[in-house]
């Protein structure tokens, strides 16, 4: 167990020492970096966004994040949320490629192409848009501002999607649409 | 059971020291209570404040937010006690610090578990930040505990408070047992005290007997040196009786007849006052101090006091007659006086001049009102060597067999007991003064000094009286010659020689008008005895006793009965008779 556990840190040290010291890195490993640094925040997310109960089907049902469009990630979001829970759920990436196929998903990520298939609706669903991809914003906007991945909010959305958003992942937003 | 025995007699006392262990277990328990109170309360406030921090600074972490963070870790500076405070990521790596000067800060996490240490004052606090089950990383906080002196300093008041009670306790106990030791030492000493007291008073008991005896011998003493100029008195006495006996034979000449008779009359009744004066200074008598009129005292102990001196003695008396009195004891004075007389006849061989002289010596503010007497002799007088030892017990310059030295010193304590002084002044050849002061008695003598001799009687008219008498008398001269003394009265009388044979002779014959009885008889009863058969059988019929001792006399007066002293005149007789006939017909 400890040495299970020791093993995830030592790989997850990896993981996050990459951004903070290869910054100045060239550019395919930055867009790698960049995406696995979103592939995480996709799942930190699920613990700072609360989703109403009737959205899972049981208690044991998990947060399902979704990537429609192109998935840019590369695998690192599989990795991202292995071992990873949220509010005593896990956590389950989806791929889904029709719209009815998306109505399961709790946080939906818009990759290339995949703009047109959801729309904020009345599904509690948060829609992640990326600054990369297209200017229309979701929920959470993903930027790069000072080469840091950053993100703008539209609570107003969010809040007529019945989904409340922490305050504290408020405050690490560079805008708060509605706030 | 001996351990409470022992728990009553330790010195410390055990209870005491229960208590002073009581307070300290309470004492030392209150601050381990209260010490670890304020550690928990310290260690709630400080995992309260790291929670909060850990809230805070979730979402910072999760999105790599180091300014929030540090934003975060910056408030909580405001708390004077922390002395860091840092945040670690998921990987153990701090994202922002607050340190105060002087400290250190690890810069990597030990681990994220929920931590609280306490470390040489000091409170370590580590918190894991997790955000809906999510761990995201770490805080740390270092929180300066209470400094020790601060937390010494906070007991010092109780701890005070605890040595005072401790030193009361203490102090109690040891004066408990201190005064426990004096209890037991003070009633050791009461009792020895009662002994020594019971010893006292048996040896003071022993020692009134012993004084007793003394005075009582000294009395003899006086008695006995006195006895040379008595017998020569008497043989006077009995020259002139049996002298005038013979002429009164000789003579028919009335008138010359009664001249022999009054004086054989005379000398006669000077030898009964004689030895009625003996016999009374003998008596045994306790102490009794009593106020006396010291010039009446004297004047009629000069009697005695010449025949016990010799002829070519003179006797002066020189006694004011206003001398105030004084507060004594009659048969003490006498014997003092006596035996300053008997001194001073021994110290004048050649004859010479007693002088009794007595003046009332008026005191002043330090000395209260005295009466001095003054003896004075003019014989030999003394050397001053034996002057100042004249009082001393036991001291005589006469021979063997002449004096036992006990007279002067019988004088000297009479005057001491009865609060006065003596002194003494001799010149050889001159003579010797005592000079005896007592102290002035604010009261009146009670009635005059001694009965005066019935010697200025004057014979009176014959009267002829009636009666028959039953006389009970053992000796039969004496009983021939009062036989003679009633038959001359005018009383016829029946005689018998004792008790007995008088009860048996009233069994017989009642008709007496009056028994007349000697108390000193032979026999199982004596006079007093049949007087009281008398009494109880006959209460009519009266009893007049008579006796020539003075003790025998003062039992008869004891019990009521009249008493005729012996020796008595026909006169005396005659009275007496009537009087107690007269107390029958009355």
């Amino acid at each position: 167990m400890i040495q299970g556990r020791a093993s995830i840190l030592v790989l997850l040290a990896l993981l996050w020492s990459l951004p903070l010291h290869v910054a100045a890195a060239p550019r395919p490993a930055q867009t790698s970096l960049e995406y696995s640094v979103k592939a995480n925040y996709l799942v930190r997310f699920a613990a700072f966004v609360e989703w109403p109960a009737q959205s899972f089907a049981t208690s044991q049902s998990p947060v399902v994040i979704c990537v429609v469009g192109r998935d840019p990630f590369n695998g690192a979001l599989d990795r991202a949320v292995r071992g990873q829970t949220a509010h005593g759920r896990a956590l389950a990436v989806r791929r889904p490629d029709t719209a009815e196929a998306a109505a399961g998903c709790h946080i939906l990520y818009v990759g290339r192409g995949g703009g047109g298939m959801v729309r904020d609706g009345q599904r509690p669903v948060l829609r992640v848009t990326d600054g990369n991809v297209s200017s229309d914003r979701g929920m959470i906007h993903f930027v790069i501002d000072d080469d840091r991945v950053r993100f703008h909010i539209d609570l107003q959305a969010a809040s007529r999607s019945r989904l409340s958003i922490s305050s504290r992942l408020l405050n690490l937003a560079l805008s708060v649409r509605g706030g | 059971m001996p351990w409470v025995a022992r728990l009553r007699y330790s010195p410390f006392p055990i209870v005491a020291l229960a208590s002073l262990l009581v307070l300290l277990i309470a004492g030392v328990a209150i601050a381990v209570l209260n010490e670890q109170s304020l550690r928990l309360q310290t260690a709630r406030e400080a995992g309260a404040q790291a929670d909060l921090l850990a809230s805070a600074v979730s979402g910072a972490l999760a999105f790599d937010d180091a300014e929030a963070a540090q934003d975060y870790v910056n408030a909580v500076q405001i708390n004077p006690s922390v002395l860091t405070a840092a945040v670690y990521d998921e990987n153990g790596r701090m994202v922002a610090s607050f340190v105060r000067d002087g400290e250190t800060v690890f810069h990597t996490a030990a681990s994220g578990e929920r931590a609280t240490m306490f470390d040489d004052g000091h409170l370590l606090v580590a918190r894991p930040v997790e955000e809906a089950g999510q761990r995201l990383g770490a805080v740390q906080l270092k929180l300066l505990e209470t400094p020790r002196a601060q937390r010494f300093s906070r007991y010092a008041g109780l701890l005070l408070v605890l040595g005072l009670a401790a030193l009361v306790v203490v102090v109690l106990a040891v004066a408990q047992g201190a005064l426990r030791r004096a209890n037991r030492q003070l009633a050791d000493r009461a009792a020895e005290l009662v002994r020594a007291n019971a010893l006292l008073q048996q040896q003071m008991v022993e020692r009134e007997k012993a004084e007793e005896a003394l005075r009582q011998s000294q009395k003899m003493e006086a008695i006995g040196r006195l006895t040379g100029g008595i017998a020569h008195d008497f043989n006077n006495l009995l020259m002139v009786a049996s002298s005038g006996i013979e002429l009164l034979d000789r003579t028919d000449d009335p008138k010359r007849r009664k001249t022999l008779s009054a004086g054989i009359r005379q000398a006669v009744e000077r030898g009964a006052a004689l030895t009625r004066q003996l016999l009374a200074f003998a008596r045994r008598s306790p102490l009794k101090a009593e106020v006396l009129d010291l010039r009446g005292h004297i004047e009629g102990l000069r009697f005695l006091l010449e025949r016990s001196l010799r002829e070519d003695i003179e006797v002066v008396m020189d006694l004011s007659a206003d001398l105030w009195p004084v507060e004594a004891d009659r048969g003490e004075l006498e014997l003092a006086l006596l035996n300053l007389a008997v001194n001073a006849r021994d110290a004048m061989p050649q004859g010479g001049t007693l002088t009794v002289s007595g003046c009332n010596i008026p005191g002043d503010d330090e000395t209260p009102d005295r009466v001095c007497l003054k003896i004075a002799d003019t014989g030999a007088g003394m050397s001053a060597v034996v002057a100042s030892r004249v009082f001393e017990p036991f001291f005589t310059t006469k021979e063997v067999g002449r004096g036992t030295g006990l007279g002067l010193s019988q004088v000297y304590g009479f005057v001491r007991s009865s609060g006065g002084d003596i002194s003494v002044e001799s010149r050889e050849g001159v003579g010797t003064t005592f000079t005896l002061c007592l102290p002035r008695s604010s009261r009146t003598p009670a009635g005059a000094g001694l009965v005066t001799p019935a010697a200025a009687e004057e014979p009176r008219a014959k009267r002829k009286a009636t009666g028959r008498l039953l006389l009970v008398e053992d000796d039969d001269a004496v009983a021939a010659g009062v036989g003679h003394m009633l038959g001359d009265l005018g009383y016829r009388h029946v005689r018998v020689a004792n008790a007995a044979e008088a009860l048996a002779l009233l069994e017989k014959d009642p008709r007496f008008d009056l028994v007349f009885s000697d108390m000193v008889m032979p026999g199982e009863m004596d006079g007093l005895g049949l007087a009281q058969e008398v009494r109880r059988r006959m209460p009519a019929v009266p009893v007049l006793l008579t006796t020539g001792f003075s003790e025998a006399a003062s039992a008869a007066t004891g019990e009521a009965f009249r008493l005729l002293l012996k020796p008595y005149g026909i006169d005396g007789l005659s009275e007496a008779l009537a009087a107690t006939l007269s107390e029958r017909t009355a």
